[in-house]
Formats: structure tokens, sequence, C-alpha cells
């Protein structure tokens, strides 16, 4: 299936996320981290966060109940990871209570050396209770097109 | 873990080595993050993408990125930025190991410092990145 060009522009329902402590450790746990910051809720403290804090990429994990309605249907082999931007206002601390929103900011053409690719931009913004910015998180996911595929290349 | 701003100079470097990737280590962040993707753990599924085996998420490596920068920061930093641009794939087995420059500071050095970040498997980029690191006063 081929990506919905009337969508660009669109945002995702608002979505809540609720930053769990036992998320955060397991989180940290499979990327192989051990920063106490991210174990030892009273260290954490001890360095001024409300709470156990957040590894940087960690609104990796904050992912709309419903996919977004203009990645739905894409065929998921062909997607592959592209290029991931995190920027704070504030850090991420267990309790934290984020409003999310995914905006759909475009789709760039590209030609790869092995045949033709799709760049999906997307943005995750995830505000704090106050309603104040806390994250964006930028992705441009990669959709391969179908020859690429077939043609077994990743780019 | 504490490391002195004032004494960052454009230039300095930093360096982790990661150990080796595992199956079992991608099936653990898919479960983590959510992202349960089957050319990451499904063996036939990610050969018939084309993808001539498993690879690891892309967020796994940037994890990676960051675990570098936070290492070497210390725990007084927090991360304002950090982005990673993806390159080649990593694959179970691969080490990856990842490279940090400083390559902005402010004056005095009690602010904050910008990083430019890569990441390899051997003589292979599978990364490129930039980072934004702010020590609190």
């Amino acid at each position: 299936m081929e990506i919905d060009l009337s969508l660009v522009g669109s945002f995702s329902e608002p979505f809540e996320v609720e930053v769990e402590k036992c998320e955060i450790r397991k989180f940290a746990m499979a990327i192989g981290d051990r920063n106490p910051l991210y174990f030892d809720e009273a260290y954490a403290r001890g360095k001024g966060y409300a709470g156990l804090l957040a590894p940087p990429t960690y609104p990796t994990c904050f992912r709309p109940p419903l996919v977004p309605v203009w990645m739905r249907g894409l065929d998921q082999r062909r997607i592959v990871a592209g290029q991931m931007a995190f920027t704070y206002e504030k850090p991420i601390t267990a309790g934290m209570r984020l409003t999310c929103r995914m905006h759909f900011a475009g789709v760039d053409d590209k030609q790869g050396a092995k045949g033709r690719m799709q760049i999906i931009r997307q943005a995750l913004q995830g505000h704090d209770k106050t309603g104040e910015l806390v994250f964006v998180a930028a992705r441009n996911t990669v959709y391969r097109s179908l020859e690429q595929v077939e043609r077994r290349s990743l780019a | 873990m504490s490391m002195n701003p004032a004494g960052l100079r454009p230039g300095d470097t930093f360096v982790l080595t990661v150990d080796p990737v595992t199956t079992t280590q991608l099936v653990q962040y898919a479960g983590a993050s959510g992202d349960y993707n089957r050319i990451h753990y499904d063996l036939p599924y990610a050969e018939e993408a084309g993808l001539g085996g498993v690879i690891a998420h892309g967020m796994l490596t940037m994890a990676f990125m960051g675990r570098a920068l936070t290492d070497w920061a210390g725990h007084d930093a927090t991360v304002k930025h950090i982005s990673a641009k993806f390159t080649s794939p990593v694959r179970p087995g691969d080490s990856v190991e990842v490279r940090g420059v400083v390559t902005e500071t402010q004056p005095g050095g009690t602010g904050q410092a910008k990083c430019d970040l890569s990441a390899h498997v051997g003589e292979r980029t599978v990364a490129v990145g930039d980072a934004v690191v702010s020590w609190r006063v």
C-alpha cells in the first residue's frame, strides 16, 4: 500500500502517557544501561530530579493506542528507521503524565543508490499537565519501494 | 560520577564500546520499546523483506549513542537534544562502538556543550548524529 499524501499536516488524536518506574527500568535494562539515575529513585532525587529519570531515547516508547491513520496499512517489510531527534524542554521523570500528539509533517521522495524510496516525516510532541511542552521527538522513517524489497536492498 | 565541564574544549573525544547485540536483546528491546516489527527478530520474515537476516532496531543503536553521551557527561548533565541518522544495519553479533567529539562549548564551561556522535561496527559507520548536553549549575 502507498502513502496517502492527502493526510500530510494532520495530527493523531491526543493520547495520555503515564511515565512509570518499572517501564523506565525495563527500557534501561534492554539497552544495557545501568545508569543509577534510571534505577535508583533516591539517587535521582539527590541529583534534583522529581523521580527516576528516563533515558534520552525513552519517548520512542510513547506509541499512540491506534496506529496514526497515515501509517495504517503500510507494508511493515518496507519500513526502516531513517532519522530520529529528541529535543527536551524538561527532563522526563517517573510519575509524569504527558499528553502526546503525533504530527504528520510530510513526505519526501528520494532516489537511493539501489532504488526509489520515500521519507515519512513525523513529530511526536509531549506536554505535561500544566500544558508546557516537555519534548519533541522528530522521526523520519524510510518507506522503501517494492523494487527495493525485491532487490534485497536496504537503501 | 561527575566531570568538570569547565575543563572541556572543542575537539575533546569520548568512546564507548558496547557488548555485542544479541537476538535476545532485540526481543527484550522490542518488548521494552513496543516496536514489534518482525524484521528485528523473525528470521524468515526478515529474509523475505530482503534484509538478509534480522537487523537491530535503529533506536537501539541510538540508545547506545545516548548511553555513550551520558556516561561521558556524568550524572550532573542533562541531555537537551540528541539526533541520529541510521546509515547501515546492525545485526546480532555486532559490537557497536560509539565515538563522540565536542564541537562547541560555552565560555566558562559550566553551561552547555555540543557534540558530534557516530556509531561504528568495525570499519562500517552505522549511525551519525549530534547532541547538546547541559550541566546544571
